[in-house]
């Protein structure tokens, strides 16, 4: 009798076999950079080509740096970046203060009255910008019934135009800042305090160190890297404020309150100069990269808790 | 140095929901001036509790600590002239080496010169001059644990204390630092209460030991006394290792029957437990203290057990077999040629010199004399 023998299968062919080992990987990879290449690469891009264009739906027309130095001979530009700059100085700072403050102050609390507390300073952070611009308008009411004059009423002091006047529309959007959200800054804070062992403090108190060299020499120094984060996501955040100026002064009374992102905004959306809008766009990006860098130079820290 | 003594010193933790904790129950002993004291037992026995105490970083519920000639109750821990080695090390990790070491003497306002001298004396002791400028996370497991110990000599005070300093070290560097702490008390002269929950570091390491329990002192005692003459059944099993054996006998005409053998008492431990004719004890004897019918050359082979091998374990330079008496597993560390086959039978040698009695009902070791 004769035996059968099977015919030995032929090997695949390399691609083959690296398609039925890692198809699926790379197919579940390529949705998200998909996403990326379409909603974030290939806009930046265009937008970096429309910097240099006088844009247009049909026909955009290449005009070089036109864009850029029109731009930097523009005051109004000028003034935003300064408004933007005081607006980020008054802000980011000060915010980081209260936040380590308030952090502070609930860090020594019962587990409960922290609980309490994280969640109510939190409750601005998940309301709408718009929502909580339309109550600040009514507290920066420029009549004697506003919420804030009538404060001022009881000093004897005359309703203040808020948001109406050069002089004090910038401030009270910088007022609006600190009585704003600290919710998340102070989580994360929260978070870093938990994180020093308590071993430390202990080791500090055995070696004598009083309550505000532990602050000053463990406390602080171990909340290093928050602070460094708070700070530049704080400032990348403030040099792109808009809601607020959108919602409360539309970049006005005469400028005052124009910060570079509702620039961009103006120019794109009013304007209809994408061209324009593209090329501040890129210089507010080279701008906040740049004082990112810096800070991280200067801040930074190796030491993570 | 000075000598700490506890009296009378007990310890609540009060908590809301669970009530409360006792963690430390009427404790009283006395460390005397220069002496190497360990504290033993399992995980929340209160011995880290008690090291706090006298560190100050937990006030008793009453009594009185004192250290030197100085009740401490009120005194805030910088004012206690105490210095802690912490289980974690507790190093400050944004520090370099030199400035943990210095960090104490700067609060305590020293000037340079002599905050310069006194870290390069703690470093040339043990050996850290190479590491001053480093960070602890620079630093092996082993070095960090010497910083701590830097950190605490460099102040020079009364007592050191160390919280469980080795525990997170692995084994052959445990052994290392084991030697060095030991040197370093002979050199430093000075008092230093330890806490382990390892017998064997407190056994090597410890002039006495302290073994506690659920809160409460079992027994305090040098340890070759805690070996020999255990106060209970938990000190007993304790320490040593493998633990002590437990067997359940019975006292009758001067021999105690246990099953699979009946030992003929000396005249003199049948004295001692004459007051239990009758009744039913548990005889303590410990794995090294049986051997093998062929290899008990130092023993009379008098007194022998006949047993079935469950389990054997073998290390290298003992064996060690496991059979069952009664209901409790028995261990025996025997010579590593013992002939012993699983499930067969093995004639083991009792050293009836060196058995242990307790009573059942009390756990307590029966006095024979």
């Amino acid at each position: 009798m004769q035996l059968a023998t099977a015919k030995p299968k032929p090997t695949p062919p390399a691609y083959r076999r690296f398609l039925r080992d890692y198809g699926w990987a790379y197919l579940f990879i390529l949705a998200p950079v998909l996403l990326f290449l379409v909603f974030t690469l290939y806009p930046v891009i265009s937008a970096f080509i429309m910097s240099f264009q006088k844009y247009n739906i049909m026909k955009s027309k290449w005009i070089g740096f036109d864009n850029y130095t029109y731009m930097f001979q523009d005051d109004i530009f000028w003034k935003s970046i300064k408004n933007t700059v005081i607006f980020t100085l008054a802000t980011v700072p000060i915010n980081i203060i209260i936040t380590f403050i308030l952090a502070f102050f609930i860090f020594q609390m019962k587990s409960r009255w922290q609980t309490f507390f994280k969640a109510t300073l939190y409750l601005p952070s998940v309301a709408s910008g718009v929502t909580i611009s339309l109550v600040w308008l009514a507290m920066f009411d420029p009549t004697s019934s506003g919420l804030l004059n009538t404060f001022l009423g009881w000093f004897g002091i005359d309703p203040v135009i808020w948001l109406g006047q050069s002089k004090t529309a910038l401030f009270s959007l910088i007022l609006m800042s600190y009585l704003g959200s600290h919710g998340s800054g102070i989580i994360l804070y929260l978070a870093a305090m938990g994180g020093i062992p308590k071993s430390l403090y202990e080791a500090a108190d055995i070696d004598h160190a009083s309550g505000w060299t532990q602050f000053t020499k463990i406390t602080w120094p171990l909340l290093k890297p928050t602070t460094l984060y708070l700070l530049v996501t704080g400032v990348i955040t403030s040099f792109q404020v808009f809601i607020s100026v959108y919602m409360m002064t539309q970049g006005g009374p005469n400028f005052a309150t124009t910060t570079i992102a509702y620039l961009i905004y103006e120019s794109a959306f009013v304007f209809y100069d994408f061209g324009l809008a593209s090329a501040q766009s890129f210089v507010l990006a080279a701008f906040i990269i740049i004082v990112s860098v810096v800070q991280f130079k200067f801040f930074s820290s190796d030491v993570e808790y | 140095m000075a000598r700490v003594v506890f009296n009378n010193v007990r310890k609540e933790f009060v908590d809301e929901k669970k009530g409360t904790f006792t963690a430390v129950e009427n404790s009283e002993f006395v460390i005397e001036d220069k002496e190497f004291v360990v504290f033993v037992g399992p995980s929340g026995c209160g011995k880290t509790t008690s090291l706090r105490m006298i560190a100050g970083l937990e006030r008793q519920t009453s009594g009185d600590i004192i250290i030197g000639d100085r009740i401490v109750n009120d005194l805030h821990p910088k004012d206690r002239d105490i210095a802690m080695v912490f289980q974690d090390y507790a190093l400050y990790p944004h520090m370099t080496i030199r400035e943990n070491l210095s960090f104490g003497l700067k609060n305590l306002k020293k000037s340079k010169a002599e905050i310069e001298q006194q870290v390069k004396q703690a470093s040339s002791i043990l050996g850290l001059d190479e590491l001053l400028e480093r960070k602890p996370r620079e630093l092996s497991g082993g070095q960090r644990q010497r910083v701590a110990v830097g950190r605490a000599i460099v102040r020079n005070p009364q007592v050191f204390l160390f919280d469980e300093p080795l525990s997170n070290l692995d084994a052959k560097l445990r052994i290392q630092m084991r030697v060095e702490l030991a040197e370093l008390h002979k050199r430093l002269g000075a008092t230093i209460v330890y806490v382990t929950h390892d017998q064997v570091e407190a056994m090597t390491l410890g002039e006495r030991i302290v073994v506690m329990s659920n809160g409460i002192i079992q027994q305090i005692a040098p340890p070759t006394e805690l070996y020999n003459k255990p106060n209970n059944m938990f000190v007993a099993g304790f320490i040593g290792s493998p633990a002590m054996n437990f067997m359940d006998a019975t006292i009758e005409n001067g021999k105690a029957f246990v099953e699979g053998a009946q030992i003929a008492l000396p005249q003199a431990v049948a004295d001692g437990l004459k007051s239990y004719e009758g009744k039913k004890i548990i005889v303590g004897i410990r794995p090294e203290h049986l051997y093998g019918e062929e290899f008990a050359h130092t023993v009379s082979k008098e007194h022998t057990m006949d047993v079935t091998v469950q389990v054997i374990e073998n290390l290298g330079a003992d064996n060690l077999l496991y059979f069952k008496v009664g209901s409790r597993m028995v261990t025996a560390r025997v010579h590593p040629e013992t002939i012993a086959r699983l499930g067969e039978r093995k004639r083991l040698v009792i050293d009836i010199s060196k058995l242990h009695f307790f009573d059942p009902e009390t756990t307590q070791r029966i006095a024979l004399s």
